[in-house]
């Protein structure tokens, strides 16, 4: 076994728990007797990496496998980084130490576009060429999968195999036929071809692309025949039925998301007309209550967690929600363990649950009106009032909350200088509600805080034709905001409008991006989301230097004819239903929950097969 | 409420994790190991567990004690068995007992620790020069190191003598580029010092060409002064 030697690096770095591995419930497998060894790749730091529940599920699932060693492998932190290359130490898996060249895979999980450079960073700390043309027959075979794979374009040179949708069935499909492959002795080209017709793989090699004068896409076609015209995603049917773990790695350092999840139900029914999630994750499919209570107990006694939380894009919307809660407090109160309800919607909202919890543990409350005026919040489809809002934080002071945080976006599509005064109005409103409550009834010193992100146009929404804010624009608005909300009570934050540039380009872009990616990367850049890392202006060389402007992705107007460059992927919801629901927007028409009737998005017919 | 002194070792990688990792660890194996835990009051309920001391990352040990606080009373072996089983590797429960539960904490009680330092030299040193040059160190009245406080946003720079609080120093062992070195130095809220200082002073003064940074420090045991006796807190 090719086990490095790492103490010595750990002594020069900070929090160097981050690299030891050797946690609860982390598996160490003998290497000899594995047949496929599999690394999971985060791009980021073990901190966030860690809280992402995706990896914890497919860790589990192919650590069940006899023969299958999956690994977790982290960006290094700069110092490490720093050591590692001084040293020439090839970066390493976490499990058993291992060079990353040494895995049959390695599996990145793409959940935000600022990660990308962080992927070559990776490949290049483990001494593997970026680019998949320059990779050899003995070089892992690198993976991707994750929400970003949807428009994989960006990546097209760099990831072998795209796995889009739900991985669960797919992964073991692929390994599958890696194991028969491994013993004929064929070309990796080869092992590509034979998988190509696997419902949910991409092979970016086997297609091309060609572009007209004026820099939008002519047609994209396949070059090898058993790729697919057009690929679809998978959906797991029944979440009763798919792996999931009921232990998980239980890190010694603090993580973002220091807690058991339980996923509750995939998918969502509200077809908010920004959100990506809402629309990629369809159908929705719910785990049933006992299933629920029998995983969050497995996980609360395997872990030893002092809080579970109940994940999903929407908690207030599963259907049994209050029963469950009411269980866990009773079954697990007395022992302090917390629940945390994250997405909870202002119009389902019940305080009384909440309260319930909060006897437990205590904690700040959190909202996302999205938009500042119901015109515009109907033209984003949130369906959510100000009395909705008014009502909730008026119940939430009157039992002693004091801490509100407000999500918003600027930049929506048909936005106006009203709406950011809705903004601040609303703030001001919250305000309001707190000091016309008692004040034997409140608690003092009121925060309010107010989130205002960048809006970015993503693939399969109804708004991926919208010509994303210019940098000035944003850079205006956040001005603009940041004086309407100067007052004692509020705090406002806003995200780099740098930042949200990039990610607009790459989030909508084509396989030319690719170029500038590596390019950036030359240049230096990495942990592009870390805003004290983040360099616009390397980024803005790199895309000068290969002659492509970055506004033409984002900040560009497309029309519904104009071939979109991830027009070959399929993830069942029809192009028809996202341009009607983007005329609907313009007229500020709301569309109801698909819940209560269905509103054709396509899901529930054709090849996919969803059930809703 | 009853309260189980417990004695451990640090040891291997998981000497990397800082005191509150190693405090947020325990808390969840100990519920893991189905312990009936007690519970401080408040918005944010933890565990009653109390450490006699916080080791720095990096260092490793086998005298590191931690106090629970426990509703039921339960079979000690059974509980130390148990909770062996729940921990990760390097961490392991050595000793387990009752005691008061209205004893002091350990954290109050501690004043001395026995190190094992080992050190890395630039240049080969006879063993008699470094026995000479720790008895020389020792023979000291004064031995200064400066410490920088913060009052408010000034910046005060004050000069500690640190020779009180060494107890003994004894060279172990002289390899070619390696020299073992015993140590007892005082440890708690009454006055603490940690190897390290000890070692980079000695460099400094005794002019001996340590590589400060190869510095691994090694705890052996934790002791209470007793009727001017070291004993250890589960004496």
């Amino acid at each position: 076994m090719n086990r490095l030697q790492i103490e010595e690096l750990l002594y020069a770095v900070e929090k160097p728990a981050r690299y030891i591995g050797n946690e609860i419930h982390s598996r160490i497998k003998n290497i000899e007797e594995c047949k496929v060894r599999f690394g999971f790749a985060f791009p980021d730091v073990y901190e966030i990496g860690m809280s992402h529940l995706g990896m914890h599920i497919l860790y589990n699932l192919l650590n069940e496998e006899d023969g299958i060693f999956c690994e977790r492998i982290f960006a290094p932190w700069m110092d490490m980084e720093d050591l590692l290359r001084k040293k020439d130490i090839p970066i390493f898996t976490l499990e058993s130490h291992s060079p990353i060249k040494d895995m049959d895979f390695i599996g990145f999980t793409l959940q935000y576009e600022l990660s990308y450079t962080n992927i070559i960073n990776i490949l290049d700390l483990g001494k593997i060429p970026c680019k998949s043309s320059e990779r050899n027959e003995n070089d892992p075979i690198i993976i991707a999968g994750g929400p970003c794979s949807y428009n994989p374009e960006p990546l097209a040179d760099i990831i072998d195999i795209f796995v889009l949708g739900e991985a669960e069935e797919v992964i073991l499909e692929l390994v599958e036929k890696y194991k028969l492959w491994k013993t004929q002795g064929k070309s990796k080209q080869d092992f590509l071809s034979n998988i190509a017709s696997i419902q949910g793989i991409y092979i970016p090699a086997f297609y091309k692309t060609e572009y007209n004068s004026d820099n939008t896409i002519k047609c994209f076609y396949t070059v090898t025949e058993s790729a697919p015209k057009i690929i679809s995603k998978r959906i797991i049917k029944y979440l009763d039925k798919v792996f999931y773990p009921n232990k998980v790695i239980v890190p010694f350092i603090e993580i973002v998301h220091d807690r058991a999840m339980v996923e509750i139900f995939r998918g969502c029914t509200r077809g908010c007309r920004f959100c990506q999630a809402g629309m990629i994750y369809r159908p929705m499919r719910e785990r049933t209550v006992d299933h629920v209570k029998q995983l969050a107990h497995d996980l609360i006694r395997s872990t030893g967690y002092e809080e579970l939380s109940l994940a999903s894009l929407s908690t207030s919307d599963y259907s049994n929600l209050e029963s469950l809660v009411n269980h866990f407090i009773k079954q697990y109160g007395h022992e302090k363990i917390g629940l945390s309800l994250p997405s909870l919607r202002l119009d389902t909202f019940n305080l009384k649950l909440i309260e319930e919890i909060q006897k437990v543990r205590k904690t700040g409350l959190t909202f996302a009106p999205e938009a500042g005026t119901q015109r515009l919040r109907d033209v984003i489809n949130k369906g959510i009032t100000e009395e909705n809002l008014i009502s909730a934080v008026t119940d939430a002071f009157a039992l002693g909350w004091s801490n509100i945080k407000l999500y918003f976006m600027i930049g929506l599509p048909t936005e106006t200088a009203e709406d950011l005064d809705g903004i601040a109005d609303l703030a001001l409103k919250v305000i309001d509600a707190y000091y016309r409550t008692p004040k034997e009834q409140r608690t003092k010193g009121l925060n309010v805080t107010i989130s205002a992100s960048s809006f970015v146009p993503k693939p399969f929404t109804p708004f991926q034709w919208f010509e994303q804010n210019s940098l000035e624009e944003i850079i205006e608005k956040q001005r603009y905001l940041k004086k309407l909300l100067y007052h004692k009570n509020i705090k406002y934050n806003y995200h780099d409008a740098k930042t949200s540039i990039l990610e607009g380009a790459f989030a909508r872009g084509d396989r030319r991006l690719g170029e500038v990616l590596i390019k950036a990367w030359e240049k230096g850049c990495k942990f592009d989301g870390w805003g004290d890392y983040f360099n616009y202006e390397k980024w803005m060389e790199a895309f000068e230097e290969v002659g492509i402007d970055p506004g033409f992705y984002g900040a560009r107007k497309r029309s519904y004819e104009e071939n979109l460059p991830w027009d070959h992927i399929d993830i069942g919801i029809s192009k028809k239903y996202l341009i009607n629901e983007n005329e609907k927007a313009k007229e500020g028409i709301l569309t109801h929950d698909c819940r209560k009737n269905c509103t054709g998005c396509g899901i529930n017919e054709g090849s996919l097969g969803g059930i809703c | 409420m009853y309260k189980i002194r417990t004695r451990f070792c640090k040891i291997d990688l998981i000497k990397f994790i800082s005191h509150l990792d190693l405090i947020r660890m325990m808390e969840r194996s100990l519920r893991r190991s189905n312990v009936p835990l007690a519970f401080s009051q408040g918005f944010n309920p933890h565990p009653k567990i109390a450490f006699a001391t916080a080791l720095s990352i990096g260092v490793s040990s086998e005298g590191e004690y931690m106090d629970i606080e426990i509703t039921d009373q339960i079979d000690i072996e059974m509980f130390k068995e148990e909770m062996n089983k729940q921990l990760p590797n390097g961490l392991k429960l050595l000793k387990c007992i009752y005691v008061d539960e209205k004893s002091k904490s350990l954290m109050a009680v501690i004043d001395y620790s026995d190190y094992i330092v080992k050190c890395e030299l630039e240049d080969g040193l006879s063993e008699t020069d470094i026995t000479n040059a720790v008895e020389l160190f020792l023979h000291q009245e004064n031995i200064f190191m400066s410490k920088v406080n913060y009052k408010r946003k000034n910046k005060i720079s004050q000069e500690i003598n640190i020779r009180p609080l060494i107890k003994s120093m004894e060279i172990v062992d002289v390899k070619a580029r390696e020299i073992i070195i015993k140590m007892n130095v005082a440890t708690g809220s009454k006055g603490n010092l940690k190897p390290e200082i000890v070692i980079e002073r000695f460099a400094h003064i005794m002019n001996i060409p340590f590589i400060l940074d190869k510095t691994r420090v090694h705890r052996l045991e934790l002791y209470i002064l007793n009727n001017d006796k070291l004993v250890t807190p589960m004496d």
